[in-house]
């Protein structure tokens, strides 16, 4: 499948999105100072957020954005699959089934018919999912939006050929690298970096505030220690730590295992298995 | 308002020591450190934290301003004064200028087949640190060993160190997390800085100790520091390390971690610990990096740069294949024997400095103290053994006790095992001893050899009809015993410790049970040696037992003889030149010595020498005893009865009557 061979002159590059917000699809079009060189150096050939021209491919590189959250995705998804040399997903929608994956620990029959007035025309799966759930992954660019720097050193490598550099370690690195005071320690504020994978260049800390995990687990994350600390040393309520979890991509393991365990998806349910509410909320 | 002093350049030459510099006048040395081009950088508050950043005047110093430090907890408070330094290590350390977390490293071009490597330029405007710490000095001093002490020199870090200029500050205050004390750092700044100040309650003792410093201190308008303010400034550092103590015993810490790799705690601590990798980019002395290469989309121009990585990173170790060490255990693991063990043996020091950042800085609190002490621990897993309280504690009552062995040790030393013994005997410690009689005969005071669950051991040397009639008796026969007397060596203060213990002859006899002690938990003490000197080879007393010390349980045992045979192929000459040869540092000794009172003086002039201080150095004494328990006045020496407040003395103790004549 993939390979690490650079990809040939001009590649056909398609960007597609399943569901999610487009976000991440505008962070490659927000590229302003290597946009030029991008589209010099890729064919953009199915882009509909810039470009109304279309194909349905084959694509070198696929760009896919949105986790699989229609009966409709579920085919669509394999035959992309088909036609790509290289699938890249996008965001936390794609790699871990997005904020929309928090309905996973709820009644789905229930949200549709609180939501909508006629639920029936809604078509929608009980549980979002991310993208490597249904077909495989040759790279994932974590974050809600994905951070433009790691695209572009994707893209980058994609025409060298070499091996992307997107680090797996804790949001903490990029902080103590730029001198941003720990607002956990300095603050009391609870903070998902140890635990969360890097790219986004310590954003939030940076602006005081603790990570909320969009970028997901890293590997080995150890959200359990992290959740005995903040239960028993920061003194929080069960509750309180699970909801810290339950974002972006609370379907992630272990964000997931910590959300079940805890609670916190704000759906009044606390804990519980996903997987089990999903599929017996509508049939019950 | 406190007006400026005129400078009183005039004075200078005369200015002999510490000088005071007004408070306010710490601006002009932040001007004449700018002045001469360097950027200045110090403490300023931000973010709710003590971080170091540039700065060009005083108001940017954090003025009353204080610290509270605990495991994963920071947090700054008023200190309801004017100082300017009164807090500690914050999450800065000065190796952000020296090393700084991202280096751009090498430009690679690609031109058609030619390629080109170009150094990239470094960073070496000269720098002023403001405000570094005792820790802070000696983690430089670490860095320095790390990228310029070795076969390789790093030439980004040399460029940027050889410029900076460093303007120290004693600590006036210790947070919960400092343990400086026991890395043996601070908190008294002593070396690696051109300038040290002292902070008072109006301004600051100032000293240079290097020739930039003083040509600082030159321009500067102090004056002499009254006694008062020098005796001020020391008391208040004083206090700082009293109030510290010594968390973390050190002395054989290396070799009591490496001995634990498979200690249960690592898994333990793997669970709380998240390896985030705060703790070692919090770290002054970590360098662990990884390279990244940033390359435009066509791929002819090529930066490699290089930052701080870490070890507690899971690709970190990682190769094709796997991780090198998988487990989150692993790389605590890693890191900890790393800091306080493996360091030692790569670069010639501890890679700890005891600043305390890794404590305040790990997320979820966890104390590298604590850790070490779970794992390796120093303290003393058994309380000393109290002093029994002695049998036939009067003068004129003894207990009997039975021999039941008798083994004959030299010619004319005698080995009595015996049994029956009163059971306190057998609480008895190290270096105590008995008043022995037999009828006929004056009693007589004979140093305790071996503690046995049901009896003691005697070594006598048939020097006198006395001493000859014990070492003639015979299995069955009995004697009166009075005791166990006297205090011990103190062997408390030698866990965690090296220990020297020289003695010759006879003398060994109340040092056995020290090494059996000390074989007995052989890791709760350093290095171990043995100086040991006799007459003749057929002189050394326990010879089997020395053996075994040496092979079997990494006692370093040096013998030496006066006068040997042919078959003798050790040493030959006096105790104390055997054990002044040889290279060991004696500044985290303890010295145990026993032997003829002017061996004794020798020897403690050269363990002095060697850095023991003479608080650490002990001495058995001997006297005549009749009693053993300060009734009958033969053993007093100056305020001491031999017999009761000894005969184990530090020669701290003893003062100026060791080894006096006619005392």
């Amino acid at each position: 499948m993939a390979s690490n061979a650079p990809v040939t002159a001009r590649p056909r590059v398609g960007v597609v999105k399943f569901a999610s917000c487009d976000g991440c699809q505008l962070t490659l079009l927000d590229l302003e100072d290597e946009l030029l060189a991008v589209v010099d150096h890729f064919e953009i050939v199915d882009f509909p957020e810039a470009t109304s021209s279309r194909s349905p491919g084959p694509y070198d590189v696929l760009f896919v954005e949105g986790s699989v959250s229609e009966p409709a995705h579920l085919e669509r998804i394999v035959e992309l699959r088909k036609q790509t040399r290289h699938l890249v997903t996008i965001g936390a929608c794609a790699t871990a089934g997005g904020i929309q994956a928090l309905r996973n620990w709820a009644d789905h029959d229930a949200f549709r018919a609180a939501v909508y007035t006629n639920p029936e025309w809604v078509h929608s799966l009980a549980r979002s999912t991310p993208i490597a759930e249904h077909v495989t992954v040759d790279a994932e660019l974590r974050g809600c939006p994905i951070d433009p720097g790691q695209l572009v050193e994707l893209l980058t490598a994609l025409t060298t050929g070499r091996r992307p550099q997107l680090r797996d370690e804790a949001v903490c690195m990029e902080c103590k690298r730029q001198g941003v005071v720990c607002v956990m320690v300095s603050k009391g504020t609870p903070c998902l970096g140890q635990v969360t994978q890097t790219g986004c260049g310590a954003i939030c800390p940076r602006f005081g505030r603790g990570c909320y995990g969009c970028f997901g687990p890293r590997e080995q994350a150890n959200a359990a220690g992290l959740t005995r600390h903040l239960q028993m040393a920061g003194d929080r309520p069960r509750e309180e730590v699970g909801r810290l979890f339950a974002g972006f991509t609370a379907y992630s393991e272990p964000f997931r295992s910590m959300v079940t365990e805890l609670g916190g998806t704000r759906t009044g349910r606390t804990g519980g298995d996903p997987d089990v509410a999903a599929t017996t909320g509508g049939r019950r | 308002m406190v007006t400026r002093t005129a400078p009183l350049r005039g004075h200078r030459p005369a200015l002999e020591g510490p000088a005071f510099l007004a408070r306010p006048d710490l601006q002009v040395l932040i001007d004449l450190l700018r002045e001469d081009g360097r950027r200045v950088v110090g403490p300023t508050v931000s973010d709710g934290a003590i971080v170091f950043d540039e700065i060009t005047s005083m108001g940017d110093l954090p003025q009353g301003v204080g610290d509270e430090q605990s495991p994963g907890r920071y947090r700054l408070r008023r200190r309801g004064d004017e100082r300017l330094f009164g807090y500690v290590v914050g999450p800065t350390a000065w190796k952000k200028w020296t090393f700084p977390s991202f280096v751009p490293l090498t430009r690679a071009t690609k031109d058609g087949h030619k390629v080109t490597f170009t150094p990239e330029p470094t960073d070496d405007r000269p720098v002023a640190f403001l405000g570094a710490r005792a820790c802070d000095l000696a983690a430089i001093g670490v860095q320095d060993g790390v990228f310029t002490g070795t076969s390789f020199v790093d030439p980004d870090y040399l460029a940027r160190r050889a410029q900076v200029f460093v303007v120290a500050v004693q600590c006036t205050t210790a947070a919960s997390t400092c343990f400086c004390t026991s890395m043996g750092t601070g908190p008294e700044v002593s070396e690696g800085h051109d300038i040290v100040l002292t902070e008072l309650d109006t301004g600051f003792l100032v000293d240079a100790d290097s020739t930039a410093g003083r040509a600082i201190l030159e321009k500067l308008p102090l004056r002499p520091a009254t006694a008062a303010e020098q005796y001020g400034a020391a008391a208040t550092v004083a206090a700082v390390r009293a109030r510290i103590g010594d968390p973390v015993p050190a002395s054989g810490l290396p070799d009591r971690l490496l001995a634990q790799l498979d200690h249960p705690r690592w898994a333990q601590v793997a669970e709380r610990c998240i390896t985030c990798g705060n703790c070692t980019l919090a770290c002054p002395t970590c360098f662990c990096t990884t390279l990244s290469q940033v390359t435009d989309l066509t791929g002819g121009d090529a930066v490699t740069s290089r930052s701080w990585d870490s070890c507690f990173s899971p690709g970190f170790a990682k190769v094709a294949g796997g991780s090198f060490r998988s487990r989150p255990r692993d790389r605590y693991r890693q890191w900890l024997t790393h800091k306080f063990a493996t360091w030692w043996d790569q670069f010639g020091s501890s890679g700890c400095v005891g600043c305390g950042r890794c404590i305040t800085w790990c997320p979820v609190g966890i104390d590298v103290r604590e850790e070490l002490n779970a794992i390796a621990p120093a303290v003393p897993l058994v309380p000393e053994t109290p002093i029994v309280e002695p049998v036939a504690a009067t003068p004129n009552d003894f207990v009997t006790a039975r021999v039941v062995a008798s083994r004959q040790e030299t010619v004319d030393t005698t080995t009595l095992s015996l049994t029956g013994t009163d059971p306190a005997f057998a609480q008895g410690s190290t270096g105590q001893f008995a008043m022995v009689a037999l009828p006929g005969f004056p009693p007589l005071p004979i140093s305790i050899s071996r503690f046995l669950p049901d009896g003691i051991e005697l070594t006598i040397r048939g020097a006198g009809p006395a001493t000859k009639a014990m070492c003639a008796l015979q299995i069955g026969e009995q004697l009166g015993l009075r005791g166990p007397l006297g205090n011990n060596w103190p062997l408390d203060r030698a866990v965690g410790r090296d220990l020297v213990i020289v003695t010759g002859g006879i003398g060994l006899a109340p040092l056995r049970p020290v090494l059996h002690a000390i074989v007995a938990d052989r890791r709760r003490f350093g290095d171990v040696k043995l100086f040991y000197g006799a007459r003749t080879p057929a002189d050394l007393l326990y010879r089997d037992e020395l053996e075994r010390w040496g092979t079997r349980h990494g006692i370093d045992v040096s013998l030496t003889v006066d006068r040997a045979g042919p078959e003798w192929t050790g040493r030959v000459g006096i105790v104390t030149h055997l054990f002044d040869q040889g290279a060991w540092d004696g500044a985290n000794t303890i010295a145990f010595v026993c032997g003829p009172e002017r061996m004794m003086q020798a020897t403690s002039t050269t363990l002095a020498g060697r850095g023991v201080p003479a608080s650490r150095i002990y001495v058995t004494l001997e006297r005549h005893m009749e009693c053993g328990i300060g009734l009958c006045g033969h053993c007093q020496m100056g305020k001491y009865f031999v017999c009761r407040d000894g005969p184990v003395f530090s020669i701290g103790q003893l003062g100026d009557i060791f080894g006096r004549e006619g005392i």
